[in-house]
This record gives C-alpha cells, structure tokens and sequence, in this order.
C-alpha cells in the first residue's frame, strides 16, 4: 500500500513537472502576433537560441574591450526572441494580440517593473522574471497606434552588463546607472 | 494403587489411563514435513498498469515538449519584410529610413571583416554570422526600448516640472 502510494505520487509529480514548467517558462510565445506580418510595413522577426548564441559567441573577440562585453553578457543567455511589426495605418492589430504576451506574462514568476504609458510613445512595459533572487528573464513590450514590438530575453540578464553596452556597436546610450537596479529593488 | 503406570508407565495399567490415552493419542504429536499454506498468485496488474501510466505520461510529456517546439518556427536570420505598396518606388527609402536608423551612426567597420575562428565550418561560420547579426539587432532593439523607458520614467528634470507649472497655472 505504501509502495502504492509512493508510485501515485510520482505519477502525479510526473504529470504535474510540465505544467511547473509552463509556468515559469522565460520563453515567451509569441506565434500569436504571426498573423500581423502581411499587415505589418515591416517587421523585425528574431529569433537566436542557445545553440546560436554559442555560435555567435564564437565570432566575438575576447581581446576587444567592446565585443567581450557583449560576449559576457550573452554569455548565460538561453535566447533571445524579438518580435517587432510597424504598420502604415493605426488598428491593424487588436487588445488581443498584446493580450496574450500580457497574459503569458502575468504568469508565475513574471513582475512587472516599469509599465509607462505615453500618448507620443505608446505604451511600453518591461517584465522581468525571478527565480529566487536571480533574473531568469526578461521581456519589453512595446505598443503604439503603429508599432508592437516583443523582446524577450531568456536567462540571467545582467541588467549592469547590459546598461554598459550603451553607445557600441550601434547600440544607443541608455544612461541606464549602475545603482538603478538597487534602487528599484 | 500404584501411580507408576501413570508416571513412567510400569506397573499396573490403569483402564481409565489407557482409555484416556487412546482417546489423546491422535492428538499425539507426529513428526511430517512443514506443509505451509499454498501461496495465492500474485497479481502483476495493479503494477503493470501505474507502469503504463508512468509511460503513457511520459510520452504525453515528450510529444508535447516536441509539438510545443515545433510550433516556435526558428528562422535562421532577421527578417525585414515590407508590406505590398501602391508605389513601389519609394519602398527602398522607406525600408531604410525606419528599419534600423541606429545602424549608419554606430556600426562598429573595425570589426567587419575580422577573421572567424577555424573551428567552425563554412556553413557553420555562416550561420554563426547570421546569429550574431541577429543577436546585435536584438540587443539594438532591447537596448532602444529600455533607453526610452529609461527617458521616460527619468524625465522628471526642471524644465518639465517648469512646463507643467505653466500648463497649470
């Protein structure tokens, strides 16, 4: 009987893993904004696995200040996923596009740190994923009358690596402080 | 009488002994093998089902680790699609003027024609090439977004806070 319920309970934990695992899932699902493509004037569609990321590390040079910077940064990334679609007109997509990235993001795990509403620039909210006291990812979303644009950034972002990207490699200043981090926490 | 017959069986037999020993005697122990009860067969069922089970969830698991895999189409480089235009000329313009207006000020030409670590093959340097672009394209895109939410939730300098006076006086 004991032996019973040991098995049953491991059943259930089997059962139950993926689902734990869909929860706090980093990686966005963002087929559902596909649709916006043959609307969109144009789109930015990016998708770099780990794999990738690997590969791409390899093309980095350790002996240039700039680019080991960017290879240190992506270096415990897991993938990084954009999404990004500029209309000619406004309303070409709808409340329900965004809301099924917001409600994958509502999801364990997920906190929203900065939400900013704008009339010029639309609205724009940053998320960020916590495992413990670890960032386990991250993910921008972007939406005006003529631009929805998805980042999602999956692993350890290093927000101090990333604010000391700013002003390489095409990448703008961003005038993110090293002590911002803190004071938001 | 005697009580020996009773005690080491000498003596005189006692009727009533001997009857009384008779009527016991098949009680009497008798040396035989152990004959223990036949055990039941055991029944593999209940087993072999929460196996099946166990496998059933495991499969269920993988298809649908695979499927939901599957379903995230992952293509091998950026893609900047313009949409059908009326005026097919002026598409170019458009394309490049909106698509990355960062690019022209800071792409780094020191770096461009660098050569790849023999390690990797033809087409995995291509493909690596292809990441890499990509990668930096995101960190562009990722690093725009959070500048302005960065200009947006900093922008609490003197002279707006002077603006808003004014709109509300």
């Amino acid at each position: 009987m004991k032996a019973l319920f040991r098995i049953n309970l491991i059943l259930s934990l089997l059962i139950a893993l993926p689902l734990v695992v869909q929860a706090q899932d980093p990686r966005l699902q963002l087929n559902s904004l596909d649709h916006l493509t043959a609307k969109a004037n144009q789109t930015v569609d990016v998708n770099v696995d780990e794999r990738l990321m690997k590969m791409a590390s390899k093309l980095f040079n350790e002996k240039d200040v700039d680019e080991a910077q960017v290879k240190k940064l992506v270096a415990g990334l897991k993938g990084i996923y954009v999404r990004s679609f500029e209309f000619e007109t406004e309303g070409q997509y709808s409340a329900a596009d965004l809301q099924t990235i917001r409600t994958q993001l509502s999801g364990p795990g997920w906190t929203r740190m900065v939400n900013v509403t704008s009339k010029k620039e639309g609205n724009l909210e940053v998320y960020l994923l916590f495992n413990g006291d670890v960032v386990g990812g991250l993910a921008v979303l972007h939406s005006d009358p003529k631009e929805i644009t998805v980042v999602n950034i999956v692993g350890p972002v290093d927000l101090d690596k990333l604010a000391s990207l700013e002003g390489q490699f095409g990448v703008p200043e961003l005038g993110i402080e090293k002590t911002k981090k803190n004071d938001e926490k | 009488m005697k009580d020996d017959y009773l005690w080491d069986k000498t003596g005189q037999p006692d009727l009533e002994i001997q009857e009384l020993e008779e009527i016991l005697g098949k009680l009497r122990y008798q040396p035989r093998p152990l004959d223990l009860p036949v055990s039941r067969q055991r029944s593999y069922f209940p087993l072999l089902a929460i196996a099946a089970s166990v496998l059933l969830a495991l499969l269920a698991a993988g298809v649908w680790l695979r499927v939901r895999n599957q379903s995230a189409p992952q293509p091998q480089q950026a893609e900047v699609i313009p949409a059908p235009s009326p005026v097919e000329e002026k598409k170019p313009e458009q394309i490049t003027s909106k698509v990355v207006p960062q690019e022209v000020v800071a792409v780094n030409h020191r770096h461009r024609h660098r050569p790849v670590p023999a390690a990797l093959s033809k087409q995995e340097r291509e493909e690596a090439l292809l990441a890499k672009q990509q990668l930096m394209m995101a960190l562009r895109l990722t690093t725009e977004k959070l500048s302005l939410v960065h200009r947006k939730t900093q922008n609490t300098t003197p002279a707006n806070q002077i603006k808003n006076q004014h709109r509300v006086g």
